[in-house]
């Protein structure tokens, strides 16, 4: 417990707590002051609120230490290049510049925060096993929907930030990313963010759902602010996370590692980091302007001041669109690393399928209308965005092709990264194929706003993310912690996991297209959906559970599980051919790149060769 | 501009900085008198290619700052992409504030005071000549120029950010321009308060380099800080040279 006490991670709380007050009464005394009203319903004012997460956030930056380096650079003192870690666990609660540290950082928050967001999913399903309110009222329920919908987001942004910090620099060559201390920074301020996210459960919850639309969000409660306010925040981890993975890329490559013999994890991370480098700005600013409205009056979305609550849509949506392919490339990327490994073959045409990642990512910011076809917009946009819609099959397509054609003939084994590869790309075809009715304005004008949309992209995001990311845990477990995750568990854990996800889906697409709305609490019983309402939530059950047996297995094996020190899965890269678990420098001897990456089962082929010496 | 000697990097400086003091006075007569857009726009777009490619020495990025990836030049190289991929991501925010205006406004625009709008960006252009002097004294060794002209950089920027949330401001809500008012006071408080704000942090960023600078933390070959806040300078007036525009010529006043 004292180790906690002393962590960068409980002073960081403790001074958010800390600036919070400060900067809430600040603005409490001025209001004071100008005879405006001081205190709100929950104990501060609107703008208090804002005002204190926006300062609290700041203190839990100073507090940490994660910016002690910057200010001395400010300061013209010079610091060192590296830090050394505690040898335990205490490192992963304190400030650490190693990429790998951060990468498991990254990816241990990702899952308690999926923790989090999938008991919020479990209250609001129980809810909707039958038809009347049961224990829920209407806001609890749209905040737990709300909530549920944003977390996952999160959660996944910390998944993929959380693979890419790990697994980058490694396949690369480079000693840690280009930025080590605004990698540490990204990471940390997700911590604060996160608790303004759910701190917005307390002050009122947000009726909204994920997407915030004014005029909604313009007058939902305090709520909404935090929510505004998290997601903001959340989204500079994600700008500043691309921007140096861009720029390690471009600059610590390994010698010999040219353009097209660079992993398709990295060519998937460029194509992530390019979208969350730019588009999310955007995200940001719309957020913004919903809250400056609140706050100051300013008109954007408000009709009555000659606003546009289109406007906000458009702006939205110019990230959230893109930003799909922001949670499902690194998965996909994931996919074709892992598969050659599995099947002892060359991965099947890998120049397109390194560019299909580019071509989804540029394709994707032209797309984003498809979300406003009943929205009131334009009509003449319509049918340019269906058909841009459309065109991003083409690239996607690339990589079933791939797929297929590398599992083709190879002499397959199925350990349990590899079930996780083969159900991801199952999944993710029936979100693929579910794709485009969405995308045809006839057919969309039908599907919009029904459960067929929450079947179909929660199959994208679980084929996209859920999936690859386990594979990538119990495929790179062992390179962490020098042990293996124990494989019966994780047998198991797919065999729970997999159909139950597909009843779900399925049986959501079906009382979608026979009409069940989406966002409601309640539906009547006389639709006749309370039997499939049912299943769909014992399934979600289900699926809770087999994560459940997924995190036993991962903390048991921390400890317990077999020793692997070697190159388990016999694969080509080079983080394999050191031993586990990886040193805190990564490579001891460089290496340079002599062949192309994915020839396995070619008789004489190589892919690196390290060094003699230093 | 390494290999050029100091006299004629500051000569090149002057006459980028005439050019665009040309095209300034150029656009507002273009918009006084012709109301020509597409005129307007290709203005626009000359200015800032002159900044970037002179004032901010965008062809930097190419240089091949080979050899051991732990020297100064090759982490010099790894910041500078740094930079200007923030500068990239940045300027969606702008892009997206002018697409916000044009969807709400379209062709009209607030009524603003032209003589003031004209004065901070005449402000704003100086500081940016003064910032290249500044940078390339730096890199010719001159400390006391850099001094000066970093501190005059300063004063100016200070300056603008007076000029406009001090004055301007004050004489908009006065014209009855509010932020709760209809949606153009909104518009015109939003993108001048995010550019100012973006100002504010240059003025910032300047000041922390100025006094490291008297500490001797810099010299002609290693001054990465310099340099960066250079660069941020510019863009910041590069986001100027659109708004500029976008405010207070292009559109008939509402
Ligand atoms: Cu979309």
């Amino acid at each position: 417990m004292k180790k906690f006490y002393n962590s960068a991670l409980a002073r960081g709380l403790l001074w958010q707590l800390i600036g919070t007050l400060i900067g809430a009464g600040l603005v409490t005394g001025i209001r004071a002051l100008m005879g405006l009203e001081a205190l709100g319903r929950f104990g501060f004012s609107e703008p208090a609120w804002v005002f204190g997460g926006l300062v609290g956030t700041l203190a839990f930056l100073g507090g940490n230490g994660v910016v002690s380096d910057w200010i001395k650079w400010a300061r013209g003192i010079p610091t060192h290049d590296h830090h050394e870690d505690p040898p335990g666990w205490e490192k992963f609660i304190n400030v650490s510049l190693d990429h790998k540290v951060i990468g498991i950082q990254y990816t241990l928050t990702a899952i308690i925060v999926l923790g989090l967001g999938g008991t919020f999913a479990m209250i609001f399903r129980t809810e909707l096993a039958a038809s009347g309110l049961q224990f829920l009222n209407g806001t609890q329920y749209n905040t737990m929907m709300g909530l549920h919908g944003i977390v996952m987001i999160v959660a996944i942004l910390l998944g993929i930030a959380g693979m890419m910090n790990y697994l980058v620099p490694l396949l690369i060559g480079a000693a840690d990313m280009a930025f080590p201390r605004l990698n540490a920074f990204s990471f940390w301020i997700t911590i604060p963010a996160a608790i303004w996210l759910v701190s917005s459960l307390f002050l009122g919850g947000f009726d909204t759902g994920w997407t915030g639309y004014p005029p909604l969000s313009a007058r939902a409660p305090v709520g909404m602010q935090m929510f505004f306010l998290a997601v903001f925040v959340v989204g500079w981890s994600s700008i500043l996370g691309g921007l140096n993975l861009l720029a390690t890329v471009a600059r610590m490559r390994a010698r010999g590692m040219t353009s097209f013999r660079l992993p398709i994890f990295v060519w998937a991370s460029i194509a992530t980091s390019l979208i969350s480098l730019t588009a999310t700005q955007l995200i940001g600013l719309s957020f913004q302007m919903v809250m400056f409205q609140r706050l100051f009056g300013m008109g954007f979305f408000d009709p009555a001041k000659g606003g546009n609550p289109v406007l906000f849509q458009h702006l939205f949506w110019f990230y959230s669109h893109p930003a799909v392919y922001v949670f499902i490339l690194p998965g996909l990327g994931i996919i074709s690393e892992l598969l050659p490994v599995f099947v002892r073959k060359p991965l099947f045409g890998y120049r397109w399928v390194a560019m299909s990642s580019l071509g989804i990512a540029l394709v994707g910011f032209l797309v984003w209308a498809h979300h406003m076809f009943t929205s009131g917009m334009n009509e003449y946009l319509r049918v340019p965005f269906m058909y841009s819609t459309l065109l991003v099959a083409v690239p996607t397509g690339v990589k079933f092709f791939s797929w297929v054609a590398t599992l083709w003939g190879g002499k397959i084994t199925v350990p349990t990264p590899m079930l996780f590869v083969l159900g991801g790309i199952v999944v993710f075809l029936m979100g693929g194929l579910t794709g485009p009715p969405n995308a045809t304005v006839s057919t969309d004008l039908h599907l919009h706003d029904t459960y067929f949309i929450v079947g179909h992209f929660h199959d994208t995001m679980f084929g996209g993310f859920i999936f690859p990311f386990f594979a990538a845990i119990y495929y790179w477990f062992p390179k962490a912690t020098g042990r293996r995750m124990n494989e019966f568990l994780g047998k198991v854990h797919f065999w729970l996991m997999t159909p139950a996800f597909l009843v779900m889906t399925f049986g959501m697409m079906r009382i979608g297209l026979l009409g069940m709305r989406r966002r409601i609490s309640d539906y009547d019983a006389a639709l006749g959906f309370d039997t499939t309402h049912l299943v769909l939530t014992v399934a979600g059950f289900l699926i809770f559970t087999s994560v459940l047996v997924f995190v036993y297995n991962l903390f048991r094996s921390m400890k317990k599980g077999e020793a692997a020190a070697g190159n388990l899965w016999n694969s080509r890269s080079p983080e394999w051919l050191v031993p586990s678990p990886m040193p805190a420098h990564n490579y001891d001897r460089p290496f340079e790149v002599v062949g192309e990456p994915y020839d396995y089962g070619l008789p004489g082929s190589k892919f690196v060769e390290f060094a003699k010496d230093k | 501009m390494a290999h050029t000697n100091k006299p004629e990097a500051l000569r090149l400086g002057i006459t980028i900085f005439i050019f665009l003091a040309v095209l300034t006075v150029l656009e507002f007569v273009i918009a006084i008198a012709l109301n020509a857009l597409p005129l307007l726009v290709v203005v626009a777009l000359t200015k800032a290619g002159l900044v970037v490619y002179y004032y901010m020495h965008i062809y930097k990025l190419q240089d091949e700052s080979g050899g051991e990836h732990d020297s100064y030049a090759y982490k010099t190289g790894t910041n500078r992409l740094g930079l200007w991929l923030f500068l990239l991501s940045d300027s969606f925010v702008f892009g997206g504030l002018l697409v916000s205006r044009f969807n709400l406004l379209g062709f009209t625009r607030p009524h603003l005071n032209q003589i003031l709008g004209l004065g901070v960006t005449v402000v704003l252009l100086v500081s940016s000549f003064f910032m290249n002097r500044a940078e390339s004294m730096m890199a010719h060794g001159d400390k006391k120029g850099f001094l000066t002209s970093t501190l005059i950089t300063i004063i100016l920027g200070a300056g603008f950010v007076i000029g406009v949330v001090g004055v301007e401001w004050q004489l908009a809500a006065a014209e009855g321009i509010r932020a709760s008012s209809l949606v153009d006071g909104g518009i015109f408080y939003m993108m001048t308060g995010m550019h100012a704000f973006h100002v504010l942090t240059g003025v910032i960023f300047l000041w922390i380099v100025y006094r490291n600078a008297r500490k001797d933390v810099y010299s002609a070959e290693r001054h990465w800080g310099v340099e960066a806040a250079t660069v941020y300078w510019h863009f910041v007036d590069v986001v100027w040279i659109f708004f500029y525009p976008a405010l207070y010529l292009i559109g008939s006043v509402i």
